[in-house]
């Protein structure tokens, strides 16, 4: 396969682990955090800031991992007081933070940034470990949800208060996915620092990226295994027409914008849930009486 | 202390527009418990509403208030009719969707303002824009000024309207309970949608004022909306007064850190963000609600 498309397959699969990752927490549980670029961000910079210090990269990724639960935990103690969506303020509140605090202190470059050292950059690798881990979370996905965990993250979804009285430990479920998804996406920025070389405030505790990253389970479909990878699939194939096209490239946020107006307005479940609809609309279809003589 | 008095003084006329910047926020909160996140686009709109009367028509930015107060009044309305009214209400307090919804909508007018103005930076400079006067002895610029006298009537404005007209006791029987406002013969869908009017004008019309004060792009309007929940959080997001006194305490506590330590201003984001966070955990009632459960009085919306 020639560069490009695998190119494209890295996002792809870097965009699964997002949502998908995302989706744990915001999706399975119900917790709607708009601040996931600073998991990335916390990912990238451990593994950029241990590798400058001689650490080989791929080495890094497990403590990158580690730094991003370890954050979430200390974001999640005070915040996961909050309901609904005073905690996605307050998500939205820490992540922007988080980047300020970034770009203005020194030892972590400024906002001009790091560089990773240079070394053996494989790109086949980087390519093999990035798909690894979005098939790795995908198939984590699936598997929470048919276990007892996934039941518990359903019922703080659907009613905390009733979970509560039932004897779910909604706080410690909720920081707990919350750590194996920040987690999951600080990995994902690790690897992102192992590929792309370079990072900035910029770049990665983009709070576009933030955005994006909520809007691929959303739109895709909420709380489903498959959702998430369809949004991941849908955004990266809009990503690469718009960019293609001059007139669409700064459109992006109506897209977005609009995408999200249809969804929360005509189908929540999404992109899933269109499809559902559409099944039981074949299934109906199939099934009239035939009305016409014979 | 001639400094501190300074600081006292710019604190206040800052917290006169924070206060009204807030009130759009509050007013759509407590009638419909929606948080609008679109909010920061209007504030973007009215700015640049401003800009293009006062570069198409010359037209003074504080007079073109009287245009843009009764076009984003409308615009709000019809919002609030095509879109936010057909969400499913959850009495159980606001809902995500609500919350995604008029995210959705602040992306939109993001791309619109982008597409009409470019992402260029904008300003407004009349003739009066660099004049200052002296206040008791501080210098004060003319624009900030006019800021504070025009946010000072709009709040004296509102206070009477919700005292003394019919409509402002919908209001406030619409937000202290909606159910029993529907059975004392209040029409709540008209009253919502009339809230939304006036949150979106009075949103529309701080950004007019903000776009005398500064320099701004269609991504302006994020910090300003995360200072607004700030302050509403502090207010317990119901209370008038309680915009007010918010509106005070964050305009002291950016102004104090600004003249008293060196951390730079690109830090005073992240000290109303660490604020807003502090507020929601510490104080879920607002600062008048934990005093008030202090004193023993259980007025909320005084």
């Amino acid at each position: 396969m020639e560069r490009g498309s695998l190119n494209d397959i890295w996002n792809l699969a870097f965009a699964v682990v997002l949502a998908s990752s995302w989706n744990l927490l915001g999706g399975f549980a119900g917790q709607v955090s708009i601040g996931y670029s600073a998991f990335i961000g916390i990912g990238a910079y451990t593994t950029a800031l241990l590798a400058l210090r001689g650490v080989a990269p791929y080495a890094t990724v497990p403590l990158a991992a580690a730094a991003g639960a370890l954050f979430s935990f200390i974001i999640g103690l005070p915040t996961f007081r909050l309901r609904g969506p005073y905690f996605t303020i307050a998500t939205i509140g820490v992540s922007e933070a988080v980047r300020v605090f970034a770009a203005g202190v020194s030892f972590t470059g400024g906002s001009s940034g790091l560089r990773m050292p240079p070394g053996s950059f494989d790109f086949g690798r980087n390519y093999s470990t990035m798909v690894l881990l979005a098939v790795f979370t995908v198939a984590l996905s699936a598997w929470i949800r048919e276990r007892p965990l996934g039941r518990a993250l359903s019922a703080i979804r659907q009613d905390i208060d009733a979970a509560e009285a039932v004897g779910v430990n909604a706080t410690k479920y909720k920081l707990w996915i919350h750590a194996l998804s920040a987690a999951l996406v600080a990995a994902a920025g690790s690897l992102f620092a192992i590929n792309f070389q370079y990072l900035s405030p910029g770049s990665v505790f983009d709070f576009r990226l933030s955005l994006t990253i909520v809007l691929m389970p959303i739109v895709g479909g909420i709380a489903t295994v498959a959702g998430p990878v369809l949004g991941a699939v849908l955004f990266g194939y809009l990503q690469i027409k718009m960019l293609a096209l001059p007139a669409l490239r700064d459109s992006y946020l109506f897209l977005y914008g609009g995408l999200l107006i249809a969804v929360t307005l005509f189908e929540p479940k999404g992109l899933v849930g269109l499809l559902q609809r559409a099944r039981r609309g074949v299934a109906r279809w199939a099934q009239r009486p035939v009305t016409h003589a014979g | 202390m001639h400094d501190l008095f300074a600081v006292l003084v710019n604190s206040l006329l800052a917290a006169g527009l924070y206060a009204t910047m807030s009130y759009g926020l509050a007013v759509i909160y407590g009638v419909m418990r929606i948080i609008n996140l679109a909010h920061a686009g209007i504030l973007m709109l009215g700015a640049y509403a401003t800009f293009a009367l006062y570069t198409r028509f010359g037209l003074d930015p504080f007079l073109s208030l009287f245009a843009v107060i009764p076009l984003f009044f409308g615009l709000g309305v019809l919002l609030y009719v095509s879109m936010v009214q057909r969400l499913p209400r959850s009495d159980a307090g606001p809902s995500i969707e609500s919350l995604l919804l008029l995210f959705g909508v602040w992306l939109v007018l993001q791309n619109l303002a982008y597409a009409i103005w470019s992402g260029d930076t904008q300003s407004i400079l009349t003739p009066y824009t660099m004049k200052s006067v002296s206040l008791w002895g501080v210098r004060v610029g003319v624009p900030t000024l006019a800021v504070f006298v025009v946010s000072g009537v709009s709040l004296i404005v509102l206070e009477i309207v919700l005292r003394r007209t019919y409509l402002g006791r919908a209001i406030r029987a619409v937000t202290q309970n909606r159910d029993a406002a529907r059975m004392s013969g209040v029409n709540a869908g008209r009253i919502s949608a009339v809230a939304f009017g006036i949150g979106t004008a009075f949103a529309a019309a701080a950004g007019s004022m903000l776009a005398t004060l500064y320099a701004f792009t269609p991504d302006f309007g994020r910090s300003f909306l995360l200072k607004s929940f700030c302050i509403i959080v502090l207010a317990g997001m119901e209370s008038v007064a309680g915009v007010a006194a918010g509106a005070l305490v964050l305009a002291l506590l950016e102004n104090i850190v600004g003249a008293y330590t060196s951390i730079p201003t690109s830090f005073q984001d992240a000290l109303s963000f660490t604020l807003l966070v502090v507020a929601l955990v510490a104080f879920p009632q607002g600062l008048l609600g934990a005093f008030g459960r202090l004193a023993g009085s259980r007025r909320r919306f005084s």
